[in-house]
């Protein structure tokens, strides 16, 4: 049973229903109302916001809808301040997991959008050094959408927009400037030990499905570094770990390696694969050079297929 | 499905080649549906290029969709976006996040040193991971990591890092039921 209270007041007054509003961890939402529910055979008074991304309800107790963080949405004056921050290169990322994972998990909780930059700048600056623990790469991932969410609503410019403008501080492109300001272009960082093999079409004999399962494939020997966080030892963390894929970048990479870790990699890796039996495949799949194949379409372009012809009396 | 619909010319072989990458990636469907052209609204004279968030909102097309069917536009014109809070960047596409219409364009793969075939590829996959949620990634061989990052060139493969490929699997699963 729910009755609707006229005009509430929610938290400290600042919120009203229609608002916008950032819930931790969840994202953008919309204030439907304050609602009396009878739970357990209590009444409580809830504030009713809707997620905008799937529509999802969520039910928030009336006193405590401040202490979760709830809060409107960024200004423009604050997003200004975040690519600021964004386009600011983090050199040094925490290397203690432990005091990591402890400040993000705060910074995210607290739902705070300066603590989303925080969190978001620290593991790009990680992910330059090393690649990130699963669980770390879900947390980059899970506030990277908060960001793109809120700076899309804040901006009132597509999801899209907002995660190229995002990134256009992460990684600058070759020009691109901050207030006037030139910023380093970016550079190449370690790819993910994750190494996803491609087959090639006509080795494959056009198999497709065969094709899908190699591309899903990752290196049989490479699962190690995306252990769980509590195998990594505090010894560990004290200086920075090499990307273990990068032990085959491809021949062209090579003068990119002016990253140190990308160099350094084999050394570090080597000992912990399996033998050779297990490092086998992404060998196989690395010397089949797919790009090379199709040198001269490029120069070639002839008339449309044949098949458009039919296709569009399908449409 | 994921229907490809051209708006430029396009060598057959071109095609079949982003197609055959997109089933790989994604694990689902892909076939040319047709073609078409790109509005003339869409064009922004000042950036000579097309918007290319209004060319994919105001394309006139009727292609027939089902359930999570995707549609990809394939074009070779230059594209630009709304300015955003780093100003103007390199724009090869645009895609509706978790929605199901995409443009991208090859425009400037020469530019790169990037074969055609591949870097259409690349790019469609890219914005074909858009459509399913997923966001930018720091791996530069991965699929999904910006297209204007030195990695897009370094890397020709079309697959995606393993997060993004299960990211993506579980979406697509969801889609399905």
């Amino acid at each position: 049973m729910a009755t609707k209270s006229p005009e509430p007041v929610i938290g400290d007054g600042s919120l009203h229903v229609g608002d916008r509003v950032v819930y931790p961890n969840q994202g953008i939402c919309r204030i439907t109302g304050v609602e009396t529910k009878q739970i357990a055979g209590q009444n409580w008074e809830v504030v009713t916001l809707s997620r905008e991304e799937d529509g999802a309800t969520v039910m928030v107790p009336k006193g405590k809808v401040m202490g979760i963080g709830l809060r409107k949405v960024a200004d423009v004056a604050a997003i200004d301040r975040v690519f600021d921050e964004l386009s600011t290169p983090n050199t040094d990322p925490q290397l203690d997991w432990k005091v990591r994972h402890r400040e993000n998990a705060d910074r995210m909780t607290g739902g705070g959008l300066f603590g989303t930059v925080e969190v978001l700048k620290g593991l790009h600056a990680l992910s330059r050094v090393r690649p990130l623990p699963q669980k770390e790469r879900e947390l980059y991932d899970n506030a990277r959408h908060l960001l793109v969410g809120e700076i899309a609503a804040a901006m009132n410019i597509p999801l899209h927009v907002a995660e190229d403008n995002l990134d256009y501080a992460l990684w600058p492109p070759e020009g691109m400037k901050r207030k006037g300001r030139p910023l380093p272009p970016a550079m190449l960082g370690p790819p993910s030990p994750a190494r996803v093999v491609t087959g090639d079409d006509d080795d494959l004999g056009l198999d497709d499905e065969e094709l899908g399962t190699a591309v899903a494939a990752p290196v049989p020997g490479a699962a190690a570094p995306a252990e769980p966080e509590e195998e990594e030892s505090d010894e560990e963390e004290e200086k920075p770990v090499p990307a273990p894929a990068a032990r085959k970048p491809p021949e062209k990479q090579k003068p990119k390696a002016a990253h140190r870790h990308e160099a350094a990699a084999p050394k570090k890796q080597k000992p912990s694969h399996p033998p050779a039996k297990k490092s086998a495949p992404p060998k196989k799949a690395a010397a089949k050079k797919p790009a090379a194949k199709h040198p001269a379409k490029k120069a070639a372009p002839a008339k449309r297929p044949a098949a458009k012809a039919s296709a569009k009396g399908k449409r | 499905m994921i229907r490809l619909v051209t708006l430029s010319e396009f060598p057959p072989d071109v095609i079949d080649f982003v197609s055959r990458r997109l089933h790989a990636a994604y694990g689902m469907g892909s076939e040319l549906e047709g073609e078409g052209e790109l509005p003339r609204a869409a064009f922004d004279d000042e950036q000579s290029a097309y918007d290319a968030v209004k060319a994919v909102e105001e394309m006139d097309d009727d292609v027939a969709l089902y359930a999570d069917d995707k549609i990809l536009y394939l074009t070779s014109e230059p594209l630009t976006a709304p300015e955003g809070p780093m100003g103007r960047g390199p724009v090869d596409g645009y895609a509706q996040y978790g929605g199901g219409k995409a443009i991208v364009t090859s425009h400037g793969l020469s530019d790169k040193g990037v074969p055609l075939d591949v870097g259409l590829a690349k790019r469609a996959a890219h914005y074909v991971g858009h459509l399913w949620d997923l966001h930018h990634c720091f791996d530069p061989r991965c699929v999904m990591h910006p297209g204007w990052s030195p990695g897009f060139a370094a890397y020709p493969e079309v697959a995606l890092c393993l997060f993004d490929r299960e990211k993506s699997e579980r979406k697509i699963k969801l889609g399905s039921s």
